[in-house]
């Protein structure tokens, strides 16, 4: 490297080993950012000591609370779907599509299946068409890639937009409910190809048993086989990889196509665990926070697990921020933001 | 005529993402890219509507939304330069910060009236069939694009602060072996791109939409982000990108307006696939046209 004047942003994942310098910053994220956010709240006439106290006390709310770890299973899952190509050094921006194009296919499936076959047959096939839907869609972002060198972070975000598009062309015309009173909507799913509730009467579904199980999946992989550690040897340094005989195309292709698999998952899992239909703005931008918190846990997959449990936390407190403080709950993107743009600010002065 | 209608929807619905298009290649020239960039024009629209709103002036407008769309892309500026945070990342994140701070304090200003850019047809020029309607029957903003995209071009290409800001982009070190900081030029240029993408969003409230509501860009951040790769990183292609584009936008309506039933979400697609056409079409010459020092942003690993 020639450029000794200024320090460029180090793309490649994390290899410093800074666990002993963590804690500094999660302090500072977590005093610096709702303290920015209640300066903002101030000035819309909020006070944001009321507002962080109505926050904390919905989330001791039962009913809450479920709502917090039905959604931190999909940011799990959408989170450990940018980690894996990250290891390998691949941006996988495009898990906002992947996880729509999962929904879709696990849609698509039950509109023909679930009034036909049993639940948990119809629940298997649509496990099945959401992840292969969801490598798929990432598949054509590695592909070009490896083929005509298209950026990878380019693509998957432009197919994030063109996936939205293709769910809303399928919802407002083909697969249009009748009885849907006009809104543009799939037929809801049937009862009994939904993901089982733990509870009755509660929210939380096996979407988290299906989220952990990733988890320990992923983490197994990342720690223990082989292909893991080639990955973590491409990500680190691709030149040596190639020198010592990886074969570093097929494990950029497998590293992709892992990664959108998971995202189709977290897309069935949002679909057949609280949506049950294709709506218009279904995602609310999983497959972004999602990103962010492979980013905020340095793509390690457990830290990915936290990550998604606090901004599933954050963004369940803009509901209560909505009813309680009659502020637009997308108000909450700001503190998510700050206390992102603490982390990435503090993790590294090199 | 169908074909006018929709040339002259181009204009008119490219032109905010011309504005942040011409905005982010002056950015990522100096070798910063910034998926942000969408929310730099979310906030300038906010800003220019509100102040229009408040002052009953447009123009008033548009240099608040200036003021908003650099004051964003500053705090990405600040996390990549001084604080090195990826570049990628902060820009989502950014992108996030502009989004909720607009939809925090753009509640207020929903379905709120101003008084707007008004069309303003060009004496003469505008009587010519086809090209009148098409380019010069449009607002005061629009008209300065035409100024804007060619003005850019000559600045970094031609003039001595474009080749600055070039080198910054290519190789920062030669930069600063020759007493010049590529640290102040990249804030320089991060935030003069900010700057342009505020006056694209505020376009698009003030002259396009005439309203402002919650996310109301609608991604045509991240298509000005995939123009400057589609252009080349050239300014003036960026103009036939974004009227692209533009065009691609106006079509559905159109076709609707005479009856066609055209499935409007396939015409939606479409800008986001013929950006992807490009640039498999042109692979490899991105790689050449690239900032060298901004394709280690994207180059992290070979391909085979």
């Amino acid at each position: 490297m020639t450029d000794t004047a200024l320090k460029p942003a180090d793309v490649r994942p994390e290899t410093v080993d800074n666990r002993r310098k963590a804690w500094p910053r999660w302090v500072a994220a977590i005093v610096a950012a709702p303290a920015i956010f209640g300066a903002f709240a101030a000035v819309k006439g909020v006070n944001p000591l009321a507002m962080y106290a109505d926050m904390l006390t919905s989330l001791t709310d039962p009913t809450q609370a479920q709502t917090v770890v039905v959604r931190a299973a999909i940011l799990l899952l959408a989170g450990l779907a940018v980690a894996v190509p990250a290891r390998a050094g691949l941006l996988n921006v495009g898990g906002e599509g992947q996880i729509v194009i999962g929904a879709v296919a696990a849609a698509g499936v039950a509109l023909v299946t679930d009034q036909r076959l049993p639940g948990s047959v119809v629940l298997v096939l649509m496990v099945v068409a959401a992840m292969v839907a969801g490598a798929a869609w990432a598949g054509i972002a590695i592909g070009l890639r490896l083929a005509v060198n298209v950026n990878e972070a380019i693509s998957t975000l432009l197919l994030n937009f063109v996936a939205i598009d293709i769910m809303l062309g399928l919802i407002y015309d083909p697969w249009k409910d009748a009885s849907g009173f006009g809104q543009p909507s799939s037929r809801p799913l049937e009862e009994t190809a939904r993901l089982p509730l733990f509870t009755t009467g509660g929210t939380v579904n096996v979407g988290i048993v299906l989220a952990v199980l990733a988890l320990a999946g992923v983490w197994f992989a990342m720690r223990r086989t082989a292909w893991g550690f080639r990955l973590r040897v491409v990500g680190g340094n691709p030149e040596a990889a190639r020198q010592g005989g990886l074969r570093v195309g097929p494990l950029l292709l497998s590293a992709m196509l892992v990664g959108g698999a998971l995202a189709g998952l977290a897309g069935l899992v949002h679909f057949a665990g609280t949506e049950f239909k294709l709506r218009p703005g279904m995602t609310t931008s999983f497959g972004y926070v999602g990103f962010l918190a492979s980013w905020l846990a340095m793509h390690q997959p457990l830290r990915v697990a936290l990550a998604a449990l606090l901004l599933a936390a954050i963004a369940m407190g803009g509901d209560s921020l909505q009813i309680d403080s009659g502020l637009p709950a997308a108000s909450l993107n700001v503190l998510m933001a700050v206390v992102l743009l603490v982390v990435l600010g503090i993790r590294r002065k090199s | 005529m169908i074909v006018v209608d929709v040339l002259a929807g181009g204009v008119r619905g490219g032109t905010a993402i011309l504005y942040a298009a011409l905005g982010e290649t002056l950015a990522e020239r100096a070798g910063v890219i910034n998926l942000g960039t969408e929310g730099s024009m979310l906030t300038g629209a906010l800003a220019a509507y509100a102040v229009a709103a408040g002052t009953g002036d447009p123009w008033a407008g548009v240099l608040a939304g200036a003021l908003a769309g650099a004051l964003l892309a500053a705090v990405h500026a600040f996390m990549v330069l001084a604080r090195g945070a990826n570049q990628l990342a902060t820009g989502l994140v950014v992108l996030f910060l502009g989004a909720g701070l607009t939809a925090m304090f753009g509640a207020a200003y929903v379905g709120r009236a101003i008084s707007p850019f008004q069309p303003y047809p060009i004496p003469g020029l505008s009587e010519i069939p086809w090209a009148g309607p098409i380019l010069f029957d449009h607002d005061p903003l629009v008209y300065a694009s035409y100024l804007l995209a060619p003005t850019l071009w000559w600045l970094l290409h031609r003039s001595r602060a474009g080749l600055v800001v070039r080198s910054a982009g290519e190789r920062p070190a030669v930069l600063a072996t020759y007493g010049h900081s590529p640290m102040l030029v990249r804030y320089l240029a991060v935030v003069g791109g900010g700057l342009l993408a505020g006056i694209g969003g505020a376009h698009l409230s003030t002259a396009y939409a005439n309203a402002w509501f919650e996310n109301m860009t609608a991604g045509r951040g991240f298509i000005a982000v995939a123009l400057v790769i589609f252009a080349a990183w050239h300014p003036l292609r960026a103009v036939g990108g974004a009227y692209l584009f533009g065009a691609a936008l106006a079509l559905s309506p159109a076709l609707q307006a005479r009856g066609y039933g055209f499935n409007q979400f396939a015409l939606d697609a479409l800008p986001y696939l013929v950006t992807i056409a490009a640039l498999i079409v042109l692979g490899r010459r991105q790689v050449n046209a690239a900032p060298e020092d901004l394709s280690r942003v994207f180059q992290l690993t070979p391909t085979r």
